[in-house]
Formats: C-alpha cells, structure tokens, sequence
C-alpha cells in the first residue's frame, strides 16, 4: 500500500466541495460596491440622515407647529441656533423652530423622492419590459406613447395639476409618479431587446412558458441590476422636481414643509442676517444629493463591470 | 431624410394636440371657474360673461373653437384676470425676457461646459480634471432655484457687486446673475457628457493612428477628436435649451426679471386659466420643436444614424 491508512481516512473526510467558494454575481457586485470609498461613504451619509428623518424629533424640545413667543419680533438675535433655548438651528422669521422643520422637511421630501423613484421601478419597468419582449406593432404603439408623454414640459403640466386639483402632498405624488416612469420604460425596454435574444428565454419559449411568466421569471430579474442604478439617481432628481414646486409656493403646504419650501422660506429672509434659516435645509439638500449620486456612481460600477 | 422628417412630424403633431387637450379637460374639470368670486355674481351677469368668454357652450365646440383659434390665428383668447390684456399681449411682454437671458445661458453653458470637459479628458488624471469633475458634481446637486439666492448672498449682500433683481431693460449688470443661476447645472452635465465621450474617442485606434504619424496633439484633437466627441453632446442641447427656457420659472421669480415665468405663477396662484394654457402650450410646441431640430441636425451630422 502506497498510501496510508491514515491519509486514506484524511482524504475520505476531506471536503472537497468547499475548497472554492462560489461567489454570485450579488456577492460580486457587493465586493465591489464596499471596495469604492466614496459609494460608502455616500451610503453612510444617507443611513444618518434617514436616522435623522426617523428619530430626530424625539431630540428636538420643540415642535415644527409650535411659535416660540419669547423670540418672536427679535428673530435675529434670540432666535439663534443655540443649546440653551433648545433651538439648535435656530427659529424662523415665525419663531419656529428650524431643527424641527428640517426633521419634517426631510421626511417630506425623501419620501417624495423615494416613492417617485418607487412608481418608476414598478410601472417602467414592467411596461418596457412588456414592451420591448412583445416588439413589433405593440411596442411601436406602447413606446409613441411615451415620446409623446416625454415631449410634453412636465414642470407646466405638474403646476397646472396642483393648482387646479388643489395642493396636497397626494396630489404632488401622482404629478411626480406620471413623469417618473419614463425614463425607466426606455431604458428597461433597451435592456429587454438584448435579454429576449439570450439562449435561456429561447429555451424557456420553447418548452412553452407563457410570456408573463417569461417576463416575471427570467427578464425582470436580469433587468434588475440596471433598474437599481437607474432608481438610485432617480430619487434626486425627484427630490429636486419637488423642492422646486415648494420653492415656489406650489407644492407641501403649511404647516408641512420640505427642503425646497425651507430654502425659499430662509431665501427670503436673507437679507436680516438670519443666515441659518437658510444654511441648515440647504446644508441637509445639499449633501443628500451627493450622497444619492455617489451610490447611484458606486452601484453602477459594481452592478456593470463591462462600463469600468 | 424628408421621409424621416415627415415621420418625426408626423409624431410631434399629435403629440401637440393631446396637449392641448389634455391641458383643456385638466382646465375644464378644475373645480371653481375664473369668474366665482367672493360674492356671488349676479345669473345674469355670470351668464353674460360666460357668453362673452364663449364658457356656454359645449366642451367640445369650445375646446374646438380654442384650438381652431390658437392654430389657424394665433390666438391664446384673453387673460381672465388681467382683464385688459389677452395672453398673446403677456407672451409678448415676458417672452423677449426669458428669451434674452435664456439665450445667454445656453451660451454660456454650451462654451464652458464643452471647453471644461474637453480640457478634462486632454489633461486626464491632471489637477484640471479633477477641478473639472469637482465642479460637475457640485453644480449637480446646485439647481437654480439654490444657485439664485447663494449669487444673491454673496454678490448682493456682501459684496455688493451686481443689483439683486430687476431688468432694465437688459442691462448687463441685470443680466449676470440670472444667467449664472440658470446655466450652472446645465454646464456640469455638458461638461460630464463633454468629458466622458472625449476620453473614449481619445482612445480609439485612428487617434493612435494619427499620433503615430506624427500629428501634433492640438491638431489630432481639433481635427480628428473634436467631431466624434461631441456628437452625444449635441442630442442633449435640445431639450436644455428649451429646459433653460421651462427651469427659468424660478429665475424669474427670484430675480424679479418680469419674464414669463412670474406670470405662469401669478396666474397659477390666481386661476387664471387662459394664461397658464396659453404658456404651457407655447412651452410644449418649442420642446417639440427643438426636439425635432436636434434629431434633425444629429442625423444630418452623423453619417451612422439610419433614418
């Protein structure tokens, strides 16, 4: 006997199938994504100001409603940001206090720019996903109407809505979930074309699946990976849409407020030095935004590898 | 090429007319009309006006009536509120404004944005990319409507270099700070767009070709880089310009420039119907429009595209 009774026992316990651990495309993906400094540091960022949204009023003493009646006429000198009086950010020209407003501001305004994105990753992906796998005369009907939707000026259109069907935060919804979609059914159609041509939906058509379950089962999950990238950058871009109509006067209403009706609210008191009614939203618009492109720059080149 | 033209016209007519109608059947079931106010008028009066604005009609005669109007004449009808001005009057007065210093700002981005992600992808990996992308990603997350009251801050109040609004009539200290504000963010996304085509068409192989034979750089990159780069560029110039247009509604409101943008607020604010269909009309037929003019001119400049 060559080997040994011993080696012999070692190589029948030895377990081979774990000496290479496969990786999928997932854990790939999120190898990648933790390796890019920025994408982190951009994620971070947005968990603390999503904590901020969520529990940030069990700090603040006062209430977004509430009118601070000691600091009110002398804004500029008693309603600084300050520890004492239990305005951190300081009041506004109302004598409310601004922390708590920002709390409010950024719960309104990440759940508009989360729910636009949402509407676009449910209607535009199915729709172009639907589209783009029937082609033909029924995607050639299905896209028109999207350019169609695409060439109208959106901004106008979301205006007239609000101010004719009244303003409210639901109306503000249904305007930004008519636009957001879009752009989404375009790119999930691209996508589609190239997927429908690939072996596995050929063999799935040809053992007779029904093209629901085609698009549900083998299109959508591989649509999935642009979607997010697409989804990530797209809730800036909705909370711009709506801090723009709040800006100006069109959107939230009192006594809700968002980060666009903050900035106009602190804008328009600039010229009294009372600086931080202004600073403090913008300071919390400002590095949302790069914290949603930095994740959205971070997913795209762990999600695509053949863009690097 | 005419066929394609055709069949891109053939899109952007009905495309005009569902805004159109969609904008009236919006407009039309909006609860309240333009004539209810505080005290309630008198029937008979109420039917008067509604006889003289042609509201007693059918929807359809009048949607009809205010599409044959606005194709055939030109007509938007009157203002509701302004009482002695028609929408063509306020059109008139606001558009020149807007068109001003939209124009301005389209130049300016268009210049800046091109030559910044030029110099970027040239000098790749040097401090001025750096500064290049820095300044893309910053005027990202800086729309106009922040843009405005950070240029008045700085430049008005404590610098008191440029006036804080107004127009004058275009006078160029008026003009400078409406056009930084709108022309930021569409600076940085030409300047990406600019800067990301020109670093792949640098490193094709007839760059290289010409590189090799000999050619110096400037020229390689006028010559030979310049075209090809800036193609994908020009697809977006379309729908910036007339978005410079549409954005400045903010513009306008801030810096108190009188362009169309305050009186599509004011009229939103004051139901002024006539008015806010009238300019989201005018809006959506110039989006339509560059639109076509730019698939028109990329496929004309581009020999790859099929039409």
């Amino acid at each position: 006997m060559i080997l040994s009774r011993k080696k012999v026992r070692d190589l029948e316990t030895a377990d081979l199938g774990n000496a290479v651990d496969g990786r999928s495309l997932w854990a790939d993906a999120r190898i990648r994504f933790f390796k890019n400094k920025a994408a982190v540091a951009g994620l971070v960022v947005l968990v603390l100001v999503a904590l901020f949204a969520a529990f940030g009023s069990f700090l603040a003493p006062w209430s977004n409603e509430e009118v601070d009646w000691a600091v009110l006429g002398q804004v500029d000198t008693m309603g600084r940001p300050s520890l004492a009086s239990g305005h951190y950010f300081g009041t506004d020209e109302l004598g409310r206090d601004v922390f708590a407003r920002t709390i409010q501001g950024t719960q309104i305004s990440l759940m508009v720019g989360l729910i636009g994105a949402l509407i676009a990753v449910v209607v535009g992906t199915i729709y172009g996903a639907t589209s783009g796998y029937h082609g033909g005369r029924i995607d050639n009907v299905m896209m028109r109407i999207v350019d169609v939707l695409l060439a109208i000026p959106y901004m106008f259109v979301l205006i007239l809505l609000l101010v004719v069907f009244g303003r409210s935060v639901l109306m503000l919804f249904v305007g930004i979930g008519l636009i957001s979609w879009l752009d989404m059914a375009r790119i999930a159609r691209g996508q589609t074309l190239s997927i429908k041509n690939k072996e596995f939906v050929e063999a799935a058509h040809a053992i007779g699946v029904r093209p629901v379950t085609i698009i549900r089962r083998h299109i959508l999950p591989n649509l999935l990976g642009v979607v997010i990238v697409y989804a990530t950058l797209l809730v800036p871009s909705m909370i711009i849409y709506e801090s723009f109509i709040s800006f100006l006067g069109l959107g939230v209403q009192e006594p809700s407020t968002s980060w666009g009706a903050l900035i106009s609210d602190g804008a328009s008191q600039m010229q009294y030095g009372t600086l931080w009614m202004l600073l403090f939203p913008l300071f919390f618009f400002v590095i949302t935004l790069f914290a949603f492109f930095f994740v959205g720059d971070g997913l795209r080149d762990a999600l695509d590898p053949k863009d690097r | 090429m005419l066929s394609y033209i055709f069949r891109r016209l053939a899109v952007a007519i009905p495309t005009l007319l569902v805004l159109v109608v969609f904008s009236y059947l919006v407009m039309y079931a909006a609860p309240g009309g333009p004539f209810d106010t505080e005290r309630a008028l008198p029937q008979e009066v109420m039917a008067n006006l509604e006889a003289k604005f042609g509201l007693d009609k059918p929807l359809v005669v009048q949607m009809a009536n205010y599409v044959w109007n606005v194709v055939v004449h030109f007509d938007f009808g009157p203002s509701y509120y302004y009482k002695d001005q028609t929408v063509n009057d306020i059109i008139a007065q606001g558009f020149p404004v807007t068109l001003t210093y939209g124009f301005w700002s389209f130049v300016v981005a268009v210049v800046v944005g091109m030559s910044l992600g030029v110099c970027a992808a040239v000098y790749h990996n040097s401090w001025l990319d750096y500064l290049a992308v820095g300044v893309s990603i910053g005027a990202q997350v800086l729309p106009n409507f922040v843009m405005a009251p950070i240029l008045v801050l700085v430049f008005t109040l404590w610098l008191g270099w440029l006036p804080g609004g107004g127009w004058q009539g275009g006078q160029w200290q008026y003009v400078v700070m409406p056009v930084i504000a709108l022309s930021t963010s569409f600076m940085a996304s030409i300047a990406r767009l600019t800067r990301s085509s020109m670093l792949e068409v640098l490193n094709a192989n007839y760059i290289r070709t010409a590189r090799a034979k000999g050619l110096p750089m400037r020229k390689v990159i006028l010559r030979h880089a310049l075209k090809p780069a800036l193609l994908p560029v020009v697809s977006y110039l379309g729908p910036a310009f007339v978005a410079m247009i549409t954005g400045s509604v903010v513009v306008d409101m801030y810096f108190s420039t009188g362009g169309i943008g305050v009186f599509f607020v004011n009229s939103a604010l004051n139901r002024d119907y006539s008015v806010i269909m009238g300019i989201t009309i005018l809006t959506g037929a110039l989006t339509i429009f560059f639109n076509l003019v730019v698939d028109i001119l990329y496929a004309w400049i581009d020999p790859k595209i099929r039409y």
